[in-house]
């Protein structure tokens, strides 16, 4: 008998826990004149991004209570806050994937001012299945070397011209024999991620995923000649291996070896313009990327989203439209030193008032990145793709693994994200 | 004759039964609520899949499946079976032999107290990324001494081996203040006459070790193997910020991979959860061992 009643109770209880069970959360829309926009900031974006909410609040008598989170806790939070009925107006993300079926069609509300104004290469992955407007791409990023111009001028090494990059093996020469000149520990430093690897694939010809996105689109011989000569910088002592084998599984930059002036040339993006302005001792300068059978570098960037839980999904798209309209990108793009996004502002071009000279080697960038790049970069699968990524070099560079190995484990990672994602 | 102490409980009213159970009611409802609710959903996640934390489906032992078959779930198992043996073997010993220590009466006791005690107080964050800094091998302040005294620049945490020893190393130097403490207090309650006698009986100090000390600290040193089990195969916060779990995952251990799953995307809550549940079966089962094993030596 108290066996029975033991197996009711664990049986009940069990049943009270079953996962997935949302708190309803209906959406019966309210017009109460406020916005709620989860965000999480690069840096210099908040104040940008504060100027146009103040802005917005001015215009449109909308009160947007901007709440910030850390990057790393966003998805969590995000995830819980929609299990719990709770959902923010407004978001900003890295990844649309696991809340595709979350995202409210912005075509309903803002089609004639947000649909077909962004750059192509996002289209894709923002659209859904029956045509849907599910996010706006708010801005661009775009990987790219960073150089320390005083020492190639103590070591007599020219830059190349923005329409001239650098082969691979010409800028390896170029670093080192800057590297040699100001005794610096290494030539070029690369940041612990799976994105900025992505770079160097994409200019030896070659992508994780085909430019539709719908299959691995890996090149065996080119990808593993990029990790040979990644694997073969390491040894040599051009790039740090030791910052890639510390790093573990967490993501870490180099920008305080940059910033140490401990290396001349520095492989990370247009997000770190801002704080390099502030932060910097010495001249440095944006470099076009290396080309070597492609050129251009690789893309990523942030997303606009809202939720079908929003009670506010009219303001929701009015903010998202406004925020992400001609002017208000151009703004950001000119406070933050951010790319921008709209097809209009990209063949305009924008003048930035700090550092113009470097936002136009990233943007001349922009137009030489192959499209597959930008397939993949927003491709569902990427984020495990290139965790997977930072793991196999991490082999490669151990000696636990040979390139030809480290490629294939890559393949296969892609083809399980690719298959986890449909 | 007379009645036997359940008869006798009986015999009392119901208001003086019932006020034991009411003194320990807010515990066993915080306990349920916060540890055995949670655990049993736990178990229940565990046999559900999601990919984005909500739409969960039911999937059975799948994830247990799968997580017997991922190398990295493996090899997760594998070094955290490796930490917590080293852990447990050290801090056992160690914290015995240096209560004994601290036990005697020194120069400047109160001074070695604290400092074995201090490292227990700081943030595990914090000790990380201290001991990160020490051991960098390019710019760190061990490497940097080694190098100036001509003994090179070991790859502390770029070797897999080294690291492991690492972070033993920096888990012992963080934990074994609180073990110390626990001995000591098992040491002063050693009643003195027992040595006294064992003086008079013409003992040596070894033999009073052997004999006295040693088989009657015996059950606090079942509570440190106990706890430093439990913290050997939970060890995660400052390993995280030490080393990342690296090189090449020498040094992730099995809450790490259950983090990364449950937090990091792409987010596995079941899958998660499932590797929570062979944590929890794997301490469960080997502190009840050594509980069991504690007491047939009691017994005895």
């Amino acid at each position: 008998m108290r066996r029975i009643l033991a197996s009711c109770i664990a049986m009940v209880t069990l049943a009270a826990c079953a996962p997935g069970t949302t708190s309803g959360g209906g959406n019966e829309q309210v017009d109460d004149k406020t916005l709620t926009y989860l965000y999480f900031t690069d840096g210099p974006d908040e104040q940008a991004t504060r100027n146009l909410i103040a802005d917005y609040e001015k215009k449109s008598g909308v009160k947007v209570d901007l709440q910030i989170v850390p990057f790393d806790n966003l998805e969590q939070r995000l995830q819980a806050r929609l299990s719990g009925g709770n959902a923010p107006d407004v978001a900003r993300l890295t990844d649309i994937s696991p809340f595709r079926s979350d995202l409210l069609d912005l075509n309903k509300f803002q089609k004639a001012a947000l649909d077909g104004q962004f750059i192509d290469g996002a289209k894709a992955y923002i659209t859904g299945a029956g045509g849907e407007l599910l996010a706006v791409p708010s801005d661009l990023t775009m990987n790219g070397p960073l150089v320390n111009v005083d020492q190639f001028k103590k070591a007599g090494v020219s830059l190349p011209d923005v329409t001239k990059p650098w082969k691979w093996d010409e800028m390896v020469a170029a670093a080192q024999k800057v590297q040699k000149a100001n005794k610096t520990q290494y030539a070029i430093a690369m940041d612990v991620s799976g994105h900025r690897f992505s770079t160097m694939l994409s200019q030896f010809g070659t992508t994780f995923f085909s430019a539709d996105g719908t299959s691995v689109g890996l090149d065996t011989q080119k990808a593993t000649a990029a990790v040979k000569l990644f694997a073969d910088l390491n040894a040599s002592g051009v790039l740090p291996a030791d910052l890639w084998l510390q790093a573990g599984s967490k993501y870490k930059a180099a920008n305080e070896i940059f910033l140490a002036q401990q290396t001349p040339v520095y492989i990370s993006g247009n997000w770190q313009v801002s704080a390099f302005a502030k932060d910097a001792t010495f001249t440095w300068a944006a470099a076009p990327n290396p080309c070597q059978e492609t050129c251009g570098g690789f893309p990523g960037g942030k997303f606009m989203a809202s939720f079908k839980q929003s009670k506010r999904q009219q303001a929701a798209a009015d903010f998202i439209a406004y925020m992400n309209s001609k002017e208000s990108q151009e703004r950001l793009a000119k406070e933050a030193n951010f790319l921008p996004t709209r097809k209009d502002l990209i063949s305009s071009g924008i003048d930035y008032p700090q550092r113009d000279a470097d936002m136009k080697v990233f943007l001349a960038d922009v137009s030489r990145t192959p499209p597959q790049a930008f397939a993949t970069s927003y491709s569902p699968a990427f984020a495990a793709t290139a965790k997977a990524t930072v793991d196999a070099l991490g082999k490669v560079l151990a000696k636990s693994q040979s390139p030809e190995q480290a490629v294939e484990t890559i393949k296969a990672a892609a083809e399980k994200a690719l298959k986890d994602t449909k | 004759m007379s009645s036997t102490p359940s008869r006798r409980a009986r015999a009392k009213p119901w208001n003086q039964r019932l006020a034991p159970y009411l003194f320990v009611l807010p515990n066993m409802l915080i306990f349920g609520l916060f540890v055995v609710y949670p655990a049993i959903n736990n178990f229940n996640i565990s046999l559900y899949d999601s990919r984005n934390g909500r739409d969960f489906t039911f999937v059975g032992g799948a994830n247990y499946q799968e997580l017997f078959g991922s190398e990295a779930f493996c090899s997760a198992a594998r070094a955290t079976v490796v930490f917590a043996t080293c852990f447990v073997v050290l801090t056992t010993v160690l914290s015995v032999a240096l209560a004994l220590m601290l036990n005697q009466r020194i120069k400047g006791r109160a001074f070695f107290r604290t400092v074995f005690f201090l490292p227990v107080v700081l943030s595990p964050v914090v000790v990380g990324l201290i001991w990160g800094w020490i051991f960098d091998r390019g710019n760190g302040l061990l490497n940097t001494v080694l190098a100036r005294i001509g003994l090179g620049q070991p790859g502390w945490l770029v070797d897999g081996g080294l690291a492991t020893i690492v972070v033993i190393f920096v888990g012992l130097w963080m934990h074994i203040g609180f073990y110390i403490l626990i001995i000591l207090a098992g040491l002063q309650g050693i009643d003195p006459t027992y040595y006294e006698a064992a003086r008079m009986d013409g003992a040596t100090n070894w033999q009073q070790l052997r004999k006295i000390t040693l088989p009657l600290l015996r059950p606090t040193t079942m509570v440190v193997v106990i706890l430093s089990l439990i913290a050997g195969f939970q060890a995660f916060d400052y390993i995280w910020t030490l080393t990342g779990g690296g090189p090449i995952g020498a040094t992730t251990l099995m809450v790490q991979y259950i983090y990364e799953n449950a937090f990091q995307s792409p987010i596995r809550y079941g899958l998660a959860a499932a590797a929570s549940v062979v944590l929890f079966v794997t301490v469960f089962a080997l502190t009840l061992l050594n509980f069991l094993y504690g007491r047939r030596k009691e017994a005895t």
